[in-house]
């Protein structure tokens, strides 16, 4: 056996937990999942069913584990783990599962087939199998985190010129945009670009929240490699600047993958319930709603606007009726997608896939019954809560000609404040 | 004579069940990472609609799309647990009425013809059938036959003994193969339930009905 094979098997060693276990035994084969991946709809070919991705994983571990399959391989179709085998099994982790938990929900067992997919990419990423683009981009981020000094003064700089925009366009001379202010309730953590800044700003200064911005981004590339080593450095950088701040709550940007490291998985990574509150945007803003510190006249947005719902929001973070209720006090019609909350189709760009761009071509088809969803609708604005899923769906916009406006849950709550900015946001 | 073919059949049973119980507890002994983050809904919920009303035909999309395969497989797997039931309390049976054995033996023998059915699609579904290994048809194989068989002996007390020969054979199957994911579903509909549950993702809404809310507004 080669020694990446055998590093491969040292992981999936170390990560056999319970629902693991459960999940690689569990499934009847039933392929009932089929209709359940967007990939499968769009292409209703085997390697799209999420049966039998998880049967790739389910090979190797019976030739590993399994006595009956030890002794007569056939029986049970296990395959011992080769180099050429972990390199196929790495390629469909990463391009052909965007870990949206759709089957599992789908699943009569209840199998959980991205957490399969997850481990496989655990396997890949320690053995050097995972894609290099996604390895870069965590890496990237972990130096961020280890030399903050050498960006803080450009990023100052920058904020301070936003702290410029945001005062014409509220009205208010005193508008701040604070960064790393110690004591304040909330901490901000935005994603890369103003876009995540800016509209956030202009709702905590028109909510009159105690807030500051954090210096770091959200995203979290070490969770599509599903790499804890790397993740946890990475999500460390907020965690201890929020400790530090002494904050009460770190709001995240409308990022999918964002929330669900830092608001699901980061407490089990570090072994801790932390002294603050995690919460989306988009939580965030329906609060402001609820207590009346937002007005919105929602015929500022006349068209027809609806809501995809990121996978890692709805179905793996249960934020599902927050937007909606939002988008309705801010918008004049909104229109469901149909299936929608944890039936909603995933767009096809989450797992990563929207930042590796050899597999452009494989996320558009991947994207498919989405695009037609939103044909269905005849909205005119698509509103999505993740960054992610809005470059996807900006792809399948141009690829399927949809000739929708898309916009994040903040965007479009901005331009229905009432009464309405001094300048409008764009 | 039938006395032999019982205690065979008992043996195979307590390995069934010795074996089943090592892996469960095997299982249960592996990692379980205490989950840290504060939930947003209620677990005890989410496992409940897991066990319950989320096994429903309707509570999936995938299940109300295969509502005839779904509700083939239900059916083929409550005879299964009815004709173990049958097994234990063959002893017992001459002292039941006539028409009581006919009804079991129907329903045993429909079960056979759902396991049946399960194989034929297993074979006819070109997906299904490269998803499919040796172990699942000799499986569903096996179980099939099971139910037949008891159907047989209910109706013909004289095919009791190889009805015993075929439970065994069954049973000594179960822990080694496919079978013996009927312990690791409770595994898996339980860390499902904990996860919608804790998550605040229930179907809930979500699921039956949807088509209704394509126009809110």
């Amino acid at each position: 056996m080669s020694a990446l094979a055998s590093t491969a098997l040292e992981v999936l060693e170390q990560q056999l937990t319970q629902p693991l276990v459960a999940s690689l035994e569990v499934c009847a084969r039933c392929g009932i999942c089929a209709e359940s991946c967007h990939y499968f709809l769009a292409d209703p070919s085997l390697e799209n069913v999420p049966a039998a991705r998880g049967e790739a994983l389910r090979r190797v571990y019976r030739a590993e584990k399994d006595w009956l399959s030890r002794i007569l391989p056939g029986w049970t179709g296990a395959e011992k783990l080769t180099e050429e085998g972990l390199a196929r099994l790495a390629e469909m982790a990463f391009t052909r599962c965007t870990l949206c938990r759709r089957c599992t929900f789908n699943c009569p067992m209840g199998v959980d087939t991205p957490l399969l997919m997850r481990t496989v990419r655990a396997m890949a990423t320690a053995s050097g199998a995972a894609p290099e683009i996604l390895v870069m981009l965590a890496d990237a981020a972990i130096e961020k985190g280890k030399n903050p000094e050498f960006f803080r003064d450009v990023f100052l700089s920058q904020m301070a010129d936003l702290e410029g925009v945001l005062q014409e366009k509220v009205g208010d001379p005193g508008a701040r945009i604070t960064v790393e202010r110690p004591g304040a309730k909330v901490l901000y953590v935005g994603l890369s670009g103003t876009h995540t800044i800016l509209p956030p700003a202009i709702l905590f200064h028109r909510a009159k929240e105690d807030w500051t911005l954090s210096i770091f981004e959200a995203a979290n590339y070490g969770v599509f490699l599903s790499d804890t080593s790397r993740a946890k450095q990475i999500a460390a950088r907020i965690i201890e600047e929020a400790k530090r701040l002494q904050v009460e709550e770190v709001v995240l940007a409308e990022c999918g993958h964002a929330y669900a490291a830092l608001r699901w998985d980061a407490p089990n990574w570090f072994g801790e319930s932390f002294p603050f509150r995690v919460t989306s945007l988009v939580e965030k803003t329906d609060e402001y709603l609820a207590a009346g510190r937002l007005q919105l006249n929602p015929q500022a947005n006349p068209d027809t606007v609806t809501y995809h719902d990121s996978c890692n929001m709805a179905r793996n973070g249960g934020v599902i009726e927050e937007p909606r209720r939002i988008l309705r006090a801010a918008a004049a019609k909104f229109v469901e997608m149909t299936p929608n909350r944890t039936e909603a189709y995933c767009c096809g760009g989450g797992g990563g896939l929207v930042a590796q761009p050899d597999y452009n071509e494989l996320r558009l088809q991947g994207g498919k019954p989405k695009a037609d969803q939103i044909r269905r609708t005849r909205a005119q604005v698509v509103v999505a809560a993740c960054e992610n899923c809005r470059l996807q769906l900006g792809d399948l916009n141009d690829h399927y000609g949809l000739g929708v406006r898309l916009s994040a849950v903040a965007d479009l709550v901005v331009n229905a404040l009432e009464p309405p900015l001094a300048q409008p946001l764009s | 004579m039938l006395w032999v073919f019982q205690a065979v059949t008992l043996l195979g049973f307590a390995f069934a069940a010795a074996a089943l119980i090592w892996r469960w507890r095997a299982t249960a002994q592996l990692p379980l990472v205490r989950d840290r983050a504060t939930p947003r809904g209620s677990v005890a919920r989410g496992t409940l609609y897991a066990f319950t009303w989320g096994m429903a035909p309707w509570a999936k999309e995938s299940t109300r799309r295969h509502a005839l395969s779904y509700v083939r497989g239900i059916g083929f797997h409550l005879v299964i647990f009815l004709d173990l039931g049958l097994v234990i309390l063959s002893p017992w049976w001459p002292a039941w009425s006539g028409p009581v054995r006919d009804v079991l033996a129907l329903v045993s023998g429909l079960g056979a013809l759902l396991g049946i059915a399960g194989i034929l699609m297993r074979r006819l579904e070109p997906n299904l059938r490269a998803l499919s290994t040796f172990d699942d048809l000799l499986a569903v194989g096996l179980v099939t036959l099971f139910q037949a068989a008891w159907a047989l002996a209910l109706a013909w007390p004289w095919v009791l003994s190889a009805a015993y020969l075929v439970a065994t054979v069954m049973l000594v199957y179960v822990p080694l193969g496919k079978i013996r994911h009927c312990i690791y579903f409770f595994f898996s509909r339980r860390f499902f339930g904990t996860f919608i549950g804790r998550r605040g993702a229930m179907h809930s809404t979500g699921s039956a009905g949807f088509a209704s809310r394509e126009a809110s507004q």
